[in-house]
């Protein structure tokens, strides 16, 4: 009986260990390999050097600036996102002037904030390169210079263009996250707002004292998601942003120095050993969100 | 304190031409234990959330005190709501639920922390004051939503079938628990549901709604003992009260053999209304078991014999009679618990004198007598 049950379970089980094994495990093993030799793409037997592509990792200051500017983004990008898609998805759901219910038009508005998402980020870059024009013939230029400003490098200075990035990346996440809270919304009990706007809450206190706490776990994972998002950054960057990461690599993030490494100057040791490092990184990150964000579970 | 007031106060649903609530009209004394019952849909309860300002007043007004408050916010009103899931803050401690308006209100820790140790006093809730609701049996949460409803001292207290969530029992006993606690503390409070008897019971006086229009409104003897309509003579007591139309023929509603005969009130009212039939109405109680021979009497056919102890109601059937329309009814009559009859037995029943009720087969409404 036992010996069927396991055979049973391990039938169910080979095929899809099977598929992780090729195609997540293996990759992973030979990426921490390839890190350690000095292999260029060409030759059929790299050289092993240990960890001498980490070494010179350290001194490697582009490489830290990436570094750095996943780190911002890691913070500011969550935090920007969830605290917008919160707001919308609260008016849409709950902050309406009648009763328990969304503004006028929330259905309209839920489906036009989805828009970003259903974009692909190649076109949203390159559509944003076009709001993001110097001149006065940028989008957003145009107003600026309209109010008799001078016109501002969104992307071509240095102090700026990160910002920029920055902009680009929460627009586009937004709109998922207004309906991933919505629908976290929609899951609490109508009566527990009516209660608590009975109680005397005002809509300021609904939200934080009645929706936050009760959508903390669909935050938390919101939060993760795009914690790895933001660590994963490339192709924004890449397309939008002048010289891939520019200029002078004010904007560029790991991904980007990977592909950089890899594939423009063929150091794919050198760059297998950044994708280490980022892999890190993604799962530091990831037991540390994970750890900080539990709380006891809402249950209702 | 305060009393309720609606006048014509009416909501229409969007997307519907039937008012859920039809121009209701209706004065809660200040102090008052009122009872809104009905059956479902009769718009009981979206006259309660009216009031509570949970929804909107498409004509009229609801007034709580001197104050209108037909438009107002809920958290403008005073007035404290308990609901059918309690609706209890899954995330805060019961103190924290039972304190969260006074918080809200900013009020300072200590009076927060005195009030709601009186309420958690007064409910027997003091030991699980740091529990979370979902840690609390469905009664102890009960319990909890009343406390928090205490804490604010409203002007009003609304519930929303706050009972239906609990066992048989337990309803039984927090019915008498919720209605002394009322009169102990005098607080306006207007109650939905849609069991009768919770509404007898606990109710200083009871409205009747049906389809969204008020029926009657009454103490629960007077609406028992004098339904201003067959809705309202059918739908309060239990068993209920037995109702048939007869024919009229020469001042006496014809039973098949039994004649009950008609005032002359009664019979100037249906000629008004140009109507040759009379709904008859009687309790269970108002009928006895006599013998054979009784001219008032008329035999019927047991079919089940209900006993509960205190009581025992006979269902049976008229028996000699060819009338489909008369072999299709059950006559409900309460007989002596310490004698039944049996079940297939054939009994001759009677009708106290005095104690039919007439209504209108036209209208519905009851008849002069």
């Amino acid at each position: 009986m036992r010996y069927h049950r396991a055979r049973f379970v391990a039938g169910f089980l080979a095929l899809p260990v099977l598929l992780y094994v090729v195609y997540v495990i293996a990759p992973y093993a030979q990426a921490f390999y390839i890190a350690m030799t000095n292999w260029r793409g060409v030759s059929a037997t790299p050289q092993f050097i240990g960890l001498e592509n980490f070494r010179r990792l350290l001194d490697d200051s582009v490489f830290w600036r990436a570094v750095a500017h996943n780190g911002v983004l890691l913070v500011l990008m969550p935090v920007l996102t969830i605290g917008i898609a919160l707001f919308f998805a609260f008016l849409l759901n709950v902050g309406g002037t009648s009763g328990v219910a969304g503004i006028r038009g929330a259905r309209f508005y839920r489906v036009v904030f989805f828009f970003p998402q259903v974009l692909a980020v190649a076109i949203v870059a390159v559509l944003f390169q076009q709001v993001f024009q110097p001149r006065g013939n940028g989008m957003l230029n145009s107003v600026v210079t309209a109010l008799g400003l001078e016109p501002i490098g969104f992307l071509s200075n240095p102090d700026i263009a990160l910002w920029s990035v920055l902009g680009v990346l929460v627009w586009q996440a937004v709109g998922f996250y207004v309906v991933l809270f919505s629908a976290g919304m929609a899951s609490i009990p109508r009566d527990m707002f009516e209660a608590a706007s009975i109680d005397g809450a005002g809509r300021v206190q609904l939200f934080f004292r009645v929706t936050l706490p009760l959508l903390w776990d669909t935050i938390q994972v919101g939060w993760v998601y795009l914690g790895i998002a933001a660590l994963d950054v490339f192709a924004v960057v890449w397309v939008m942003t002048a010289e891939h990461g520019g200029p002078d690599s004010s904007t560029t993030v790991m991904a980007a120095e990977i592909y950089r490494n890899a594939f423009q100057y063929f150091r794919f040791g050198y760059a297998s050993a950044m994708g280490v490092v980022l892999f890190f990184f993604t799962v530091g990150f990831a037991v540390v969100a994970l750890r900080l964000s539990r709380r006891e579970r809402v249950e209702f | 304190m305060a009393g309720v007031l609606y006048e014509e106060a009416t909501r229409v649903y969007p997307g519907s031409d039937r008012p859920a609530v039809d121009a209701l009209d209706l004065d809660v004394h200040d102090g008052e234990f009122l009872v809104l019952v009905g059956p479902s849909g009769c718009g009981k309860s979206t006259s309660l959330r009216m009031l509570a300002g949970l929804e909107r007043v498409d004509g009229g007004r609801i007034a709580i005190g001197d104050r209108d408050v037909t438009h107002l916010p809920p958290r403008d009103r005073d007035i404290a709501m308990v609901f059918q899931n309690y609706a209890l803050y899954p995330h805060m401690s019961v103190a924290d639920n039972m304190g969260f308006a006074l918080r809200v209100m900013k009020a300072p820790r200590e009076e927060i922390a005195r009030r709601v140790r009186e309420a958690a006093r007064l409910l027997d809730l003091e030991e699980f004051l740091d529990r979370k609701p979902k840690a609390l049996s469905g009664g102890q949460r009960q319990r909890v939503a009343m406390g928090r409803a205490i804490v604010r001292e409203p002007k009003v207290f609304l519930m929303d079938e706050p009972l239906s969530n609990l066992d048989a029992k337990l309803r039984v006993q927090t019915r008498t628990q919720i209605a002394a606690l009322q009169r102990r503390l005098g607080v306006t409070t207007v109650y939905v549901t849609h069991d009768q008897v919770e509404a007898m019971t606990m109710g200083d006086r009871v409205a009747v709604l049906k389809d969204g229009v008020l029926q009657q409104v009454d103490t629960p003897l007077h609406l028992y003992q004098h339904p201003a309509n067959v809705f309202v003579a059918d739908f309060i007591g239990s068993p209920s009260m037995n109702l048939a139309e007869y024919p009229v023929v020469a001042d006496e509603a014809v039973l098949g053999e039994l004649r009950v005969p008609l005032s002359r009130e009664t019979l100037k009212a249906l000629q008004d209304e140009g109507g040759d039939r009379v709904i008859l109405g009687f309790r269970p109680e108002a009928v006895e078991v006599v013998g054979e021979g009784e001219p008032a009497g008329f035999p019927v056919t047991v079919t089940v014999v209900e006993e509960l102890g205190s009581d025992a109601f006979l269902y049976g059937q008229y028996a000699d009679t060819a009338d489909p329309a008369r072999l299709a009814q059950t006559v409900i009559a309460r007989v002596d618990p310490a004698d039944p009859p049996a079940k297939g037995e054939r009994v001759r029943l009677r009708i106290q004198p005095g104690k039919e009720r007439l209504f209108s087969a036209v209208t519905g409404r009851r008849l002069p007598t």
